[in-house]
């Protein structure tokens, strides 16, 4: 059995959304957002305490990008990977990796508008700041499917893959703090990607997960 | 064909001068500095399209973000044996270090642009600085007690999880205090008497972004 460890519109949505893609039997245990990720029962599941963890046949795994690493290896079949000595296998790692590279700025910008309590603690020129480097890394996803012969239809000329899944879920949470209107090429490939069912079946359910509102602009001077 | 690592001293790049030197490759170097703009370089934005460093320029590809340019360096180099490819009993542990080396390297990012990268330091928030650090340190348990068990990120040896946790572990040394991690100190001392690591050292050059060797919110 393959059990998700799960918080709604954390990182371990994305690895929600590659089980949907392999069409594979699992479950999903559900975690609120809060200081039960730091029960001794999950952090032997998740040393850091954080979200996902993944059991699958008695193994225990953590770190969103290794599970999704893993699960493409363990189940090639549905071709969301790219082996090693594949021609894709380097942007095939890069993108993976680039995923945590856009993510690391949504959770800095969670901390700012969501999780601290205080507005004392808050910064207008942390928000604005990392809201800008949420659109650079837009223009690095911009320019990537952008190319003088054929724009792209997903990050890799050889089509969807679990690169897509960990950007695209990566896009997700950015949206909450950093607008896509002026990236054409980002906004047609989001949509494309996220009008797939599985990415419809790892939305949170009504009322659940970490944003209670759509848009958190950054606070004007 | 040369091989040509874009970097800042001190920074994500030093993971993969080190990695080559263990591979026994001297790259070319060309050093960056944040503070002046050559990240936003059209040249340089060619090679990494979101500015960041480091970049590789290897076997006819260009290729970015450390992570990726470990996995790539270890996949088509398996004779040093510092990867663990697909199969190997050591793979999960391998990728689920390599990646943790990233959950780190966050924390310690996140401490940079409080401390470093906030041109007004009234911008600076205390609380977040000492929320970061306090969970700076706590990231670093478990690998504490993972060097309670073995001498090496993996239980067979040195591998890329080294070089990839070991800069993780040298860049908290600016906001954790490290009496708390002997394991992690003595792991460190054994890290940089590699002398790939310290010809690496070498090649990395004196850090144009850190003034002080410890940050902390005064008491």
């Amino acid at each position: 059995m393959i059990t998700l460890h799960h918080c709604p519109q954390t990182r371990s949505m994305r690895v929600l959304w590659l089980l949907e893609e392999l069409e594979v039997d699992f479950q999903v245990v559900p975690y609120p957002f809060d200081k039960s990720l730091r029960a001794p029962s999950f952090l032997s599941l998740s040393p850091a305490g954080r979200v996902p963890a993944l059991e699958m046949y008695g193994e225990t795994y953590f770190e969103s990008i290794a599970i999704m690493q893993i699960l493409c290896e363990r189940f090639p079949e549905r071709g969301l990977g790219r082996e090693p000595r594949d021609l894709d296998r380097p942007d095939w790692l890069v993108w993976l990796n680039f995923a945590e590279t856009i993510t690391q700025h949504s959770v800095a910008l969670t901390q700012q508008h969501v999780a601290l309590y205080d507005d004392s603690m808050r910064s207008r020129t942390v928000m604005k700041l990392e809201a800008a480097r949420l659109e650079k890394c837009y223009a690095a996803i911009e320019n990537r499917l952008s190319t003088p012969v054929e724009n792209r239809d997903h990050l890799l000329t050889s089509g969807f893959s679990a690169a897509d899944i960990a950007v695209g879920q990566a896009v997700y949470l950015a949206r909450f703090f950093a607008k896509t209107d002026e990236y054409p090429e980002l906004s047609a490939w989001y949509d494309r990607i996220t009008d797939r069912p599985a990415f419809r079946k790892a939305l949170p359910p009504k009322e659940a997960g970490v944003y209670s509102r759509d848009f958190y602009p950054a606070w004007d001077e | 064909m040369s091989t040509v690592l874009h970097h800042i001293p001190g920074a994500r790049s030093f993971r993969i001068l080190w990695l080559l030197q263990e591979m026994q490759i001297t790259p070319t170097v060309k050093t960056y500095k944040i503070q002046d703009g050559s990240l936003r370089h059209p040249d340089f934005m060619a090679k990494s399209p979101a500015g960041r460093i480091p970049a590789l320029e290897i076997d006819g590809e260009v290729i970015y973000e450390s992570g990726a340019i470990t996995e790539y360096l270890c996949e088509t180099r398996p004779e040093f044996g510092l990867g663990r490819a697909p199969g190997d009993p050591e793979r999960i542990a391998f990728l689920e270090m390599m990646h943790y080396s990233e959950t780190i390297a966050h924390l310690i990012a996140g401490l940079n642009l409080q401390w470093i990268f906030l041109r007004n330091p009234a911008d600076r928030s205390e609380t977040v600085c000492k929320l970061e650090a306090r969970r700076l340190q706590a990231s670093l348990v478990p690998i504490e007690e993972l060097l309670g068990r073995q001498d090496h990120m993996l239980a067979s040896g040195f591998s890329a999880a080294d070089t990839m946790v070991g800069f993780s572990l040298t860049a908290s040394q600016r906001y954790v205090r490290f009496d708390r991690f002997p394991k992690i100190l003595a792991y460190l001392d054994r890290m940089t008497a590699r002398p790939a690591h310290a010809l690496a050292t070498a090649l990395d050059g004196e850090s144009n972004v850190f003034d002080k060797d410890f940050y902390e919110v005064e008491a």
